[in-house]
């Protein structure tokens, strides 16, 4: 058994002559919660998307759980136990929340055309397993019983986003991918889902990769964090090393800060500041 | 109190407009459509929570609709009957039946309207018990008094079915289908193949008779099978572009079916397959036979009821599947993949196979439509396949509301009736009223107007109107109509709302 659920090397991604992802290294050991951070178009989402099987890389390999998952479609991805959230959410808005934690589960139930027409008692039995877990998890996210019914896209824009994490979780993940998070969130939200994210590593042992701008989040939550700018990789570690790593600030701020900066906690500061407010 | 009659006049309006087109003893019939009209309607404006609330606006509105029908039995009967030439019924009669309809009419009403009160479950118990009471009557009712609706009721179920299935492709799985009646036409030219002598009279052999039972699971599954086929080509293909694919599949197959009417094959001039009129072109395949079963007599075309019963109960076992398929994990991954294929992707729905199934599960029962059409018209031509029978089948579907079953069957009747009854109707009456006042020049230039004629106009001018004034469809499901009528705002948007206010200045004020 490997120590790191996920092993990727030499990643490369091009769109015609634009190389979105340049050859990274990138591993997460199990059980932790890593972070991957950096400036708008630094490659983030692109590299989640190759983790996911919705990009193919262009070069180099991705070991999941020790089996290679590059080539894989999405929804073959997900069955080998990756969950994940997106940037801008992407719930079935039409669907009750409960619905939308039941689709998540689609891959774990394995009812056929046959015995769904047939109602078999397996099936049946399947489904109420189903519809509590869906509830469980509803509630382990925070979202109580009385929104169960709710059409997703009436629910309050915080629910949406734990809605969206219970609906991940319901895939059985054993790498959990977080696309911002906590993205619109203020900041009595914001500590209620790291919490949750904590949670979701200590409680049900699930293993939590998140793409984050916000930099309290990222330092107070990651035991690794790995900075892209255009592509590339260019600092990673503890989140104490990665914060006064000079090419992290300079990627943040541009050169003439990290040249003034040098040595100061103020910046420090500024990039926390900058990265917060966005 | 006013509500109650004023829905007792709407149902009486439309009640009034029965009796005037048929005249005759149809006053009872339009009884039952009142009755149920008023019923179900007061049922669910009645305020308060009582059985008797119930029982008394459905009664109410029930009376109400009875007394017009009564009038208005009695006025058709002095003003239209001897001008259109039909027989004038007995005063006593005209009385006697006009009561009847009413009594119908009020017995339904507060029957309905006290059955929305039950509580719980047993609501709906009894609402689909009183319907299927009046189901099982109607065909006994039209038989007795020679209303002779049965054969265009029974096309129109045979749409309605159609309907269904197409719901699951386009309702659920959100996969716009132009070419439905494809699959409508394999299913009858499978049971034309099995169920009749005519590709033995073509090869000179006795070929075997497969039974109706059995052919309608067969074509069911030849119609699936096509989806299948159907679907590989539009996987990777959205919206528009599906619809146009789709649209090119409703084309050929009718055409291929019209013209394998010389069909062989022959390679490097060695013949494999003998030509032979395959599918008979234009002129068909007939006759095909009828089911069989002990005790009822399917191959008297006089008496449909069989026929109807029959229908009936294909349609409630297609209902029963597809409301199983609904509430699985097959239905939500349809419908999911309707909201967000990529998200659906992302949450291990396997698209590829997803979307097959919508198409194959839609086009199997578009197969049994196909193969109950084939029976009972007795024969299977290219003509009843062209592209208007999808047309018509999206039309219901979205006429009733998207993707919810009564909705798709109210959309189908009101569609059906008002085009294979109603307008044929208006047609006879005004060319009978022209007949019988020849003397009379103004009345007689009605010869030469057929509203038949106008029925693809008038039947775009009611889409134009449905859309602009009820997008969801006449019974929507609930969500189509949230997500129609944004603008009044539900509670939970509301919520929302004031969330992302909070937000942002909660947000300004911690920075």
């Amino acid at each position: 058994m490997a120590t790191n659920i996920l092993e990727a090397q030499g990643i490369v991604k091009q769109f015609g002559g634009l190389t979105a992802v340049n050859n990274v290294d990138f591993v997460i050991p199990k059980g932790t919660i890593c972070s991957l951070i950096g400036p708008n178009g630094a490659g983030k989402t692109t590299f989640f998307n190759m983790i996911t099987g919705l990009y193919v890389p262009t070069s180099g390999s991705m070991i999941f759980d020790d089996q290679s998952i590059v080539g894989l479609k999405p929804d073959q991805v997900t069955a080998r136990g990756v969950g994940r959230t997106f940037q801008n959410i992407r719930l079935f808005a039409n669907m009750t929340a409960l619905e939308n934690v039941l689709v998540g589960q689609h891959a774990r139930l394995k009812a056929n055309l046959l015995g769904i027409l047939l109602q078999t008692r397996a099936v049946k039995a399947e489904e109420e397993r189903a519809r509590l877990r869906a509830i469980e998890l509803l509630e382990f996210v925070g979202l109580g019983r009385q929104r169960v019914d709710e059409m997703s896209k009436n629910l309050p824009y915080g629910d949406q986003r734990r809605l969206e994490i219970a609906r991940a979780l319901a895939t059985n993940p054993k790498l959990l991918l977080l696309d911002e998070p906590t993205a619109g969130m203020n900041p009595h939200e914001t500590d209620a889902l790291t919490r949750l994210m904590r949670q979701i590593r200590d409680e049900l042992g699930i293993t939590v990769l998140l793409i984050e701008h916000d930099m309290k989040v990222v330092m107070g939550i990651s035991e690794k964090v790995t900075v892209l700018d255009h592509g590339g990789k260019i600092a990673e570690g503890l989140p104490e090393v990665v914060r006064s790593n000079e090419q992290v600030i300079e990627a943040y701020l541009g050169k003439g800060a990290a040249a003034q900066g040098k040595g100061g906690g103020g910046v420090r500061k500024a990039v926390v500041q900058s990265a917060e407010g966005r | 109190m006013s509500r109650a009659i004023n829905i007792g006049v709407w149902a009486g309006v439309f009640g009034v407009f029965i009796i005037v087109l048929f005249g005759g003893q149809s006053v009872l019939a339009a009884g039952l459509i009142c009755g149920l009209l008023a019923g179900l309607l007061a049922g669910a404006r009645t305020e308060g929570e009582t059985m008797q609330a119930g029982v008394r606006d459905g009664l109410i509105s029930g009376a109400v609709a009875g007394v017009i029908l009564i009038v208005s039995n009695i006025l058709r009967n002095t003003f239209i009957t001897t001008l259109v030439g039909q027989n004038l019924p007995s005063t006593g009669e005209v009385l006697s039946f006009g009561i009847a309809g009413a009594a119908i009419s009020m017995v339904l009403g507060a029957a309905l309207g006290a059955a929305h009160f039950l509580p719980g479950r047993r609501s709906s118990y009894a609402t689909w018990a009183i319907l299927g009471l009046v189901i099982l009557i109607y065909p006994f009712l039209d038989y007795s008094i020679q209303l002779g609706w049965l054969g265009i009721v029974i096309t129109g179920l045979i749409f309605i079915l159609l309907a269904l299935g197409l719901n699951i492709v386009v309702g659920y799985a959100g996969l716009l289908d132009l070419g439905y009646a494809a699959f409508f036409a394999i299913g009858a030219y499978t049971a034309a193949f099995l169920s009749s002598s005519y590709i033995g009279d073509q090869l000179n052999f006795a070929n075997p008779r497969v039974s109706f039972w059995l052919v309608i699971f067969i074509a069911a599954a030849m119609a699936g099978l096509f989806g299948l086929i159907l679907g590989a080509p539009t996987l990777p293909l959205r919206g528009d572009y599906l619809a146009i694919v789709t649209l090119g599949f409703g084309e050929i197959v009718p055409i291929v079916f019209r013209n394998l009417d010389t069909f062989g094959i022959t390679i490097f001039g060695h013949e494999f397959i003998k030509t032979f009129n395959l599918t008979g072109g234009e002129l068909g395949i007939s006759p095909i036979d009828p089911p069989k079963l002990p005790g009822l007599n399917f191959a008297d075309r006089s008496d449909q009821r069989p026929w109807y019963f029959l229908l009936v109960l294909i349609i409630l076992f297609s209902i029963f599947l597809i409301n199983r398929l609904r509430g699985s994990r097959l239905g939500r991954a349809w419908m999911a993949m309707r909201e967000d294929e990529l998200a659906a992707s992302s949450m291990g729905i396997n698209i590829v196979r997803t979307k097959l199934l919508a198409f194959a599960m839609g086009a199997s029962f578009s197969g049994f439509g196909g193969a109950y059409f084939g029976a009972f018209v007795g024969g299977a031509f290219p003509s009843s396949f062209d592209f208007s029978v999808s047309v018509i089948v999206l039309c219901m579907v979205i006429l009733g509301g998207l993707g919810n079953i009564p909705g798709v069957i109210v959309g189908g009747l009101i569609i059906e009736l008002s085009d294979r009854l109603f307008l044929p109707q208006i047609t006879l009456l005004l060319q009978s009223i022209a007949q019988h006042n020849a003397n009379n020049p103004s009345l007689s230039g009605l010869q030469r107007f057929d509203p038949t004629l106008y029925r693809t106009g008038l039947f775009g001018l009611v889409l134009v109107l449905m859309m602009q004034l009820r997008p969801e469809g006449l019974l929507p499901n609930a969500r189509r109509k949230l997500e129609l009528h944004a603008d009044q705002a539900s509670p939970g948007e509301a919520a929302q709302s004031q969330t992302d206010l909070y937000d942002v200045e909660t947000e300004a004020a911690s920075s």
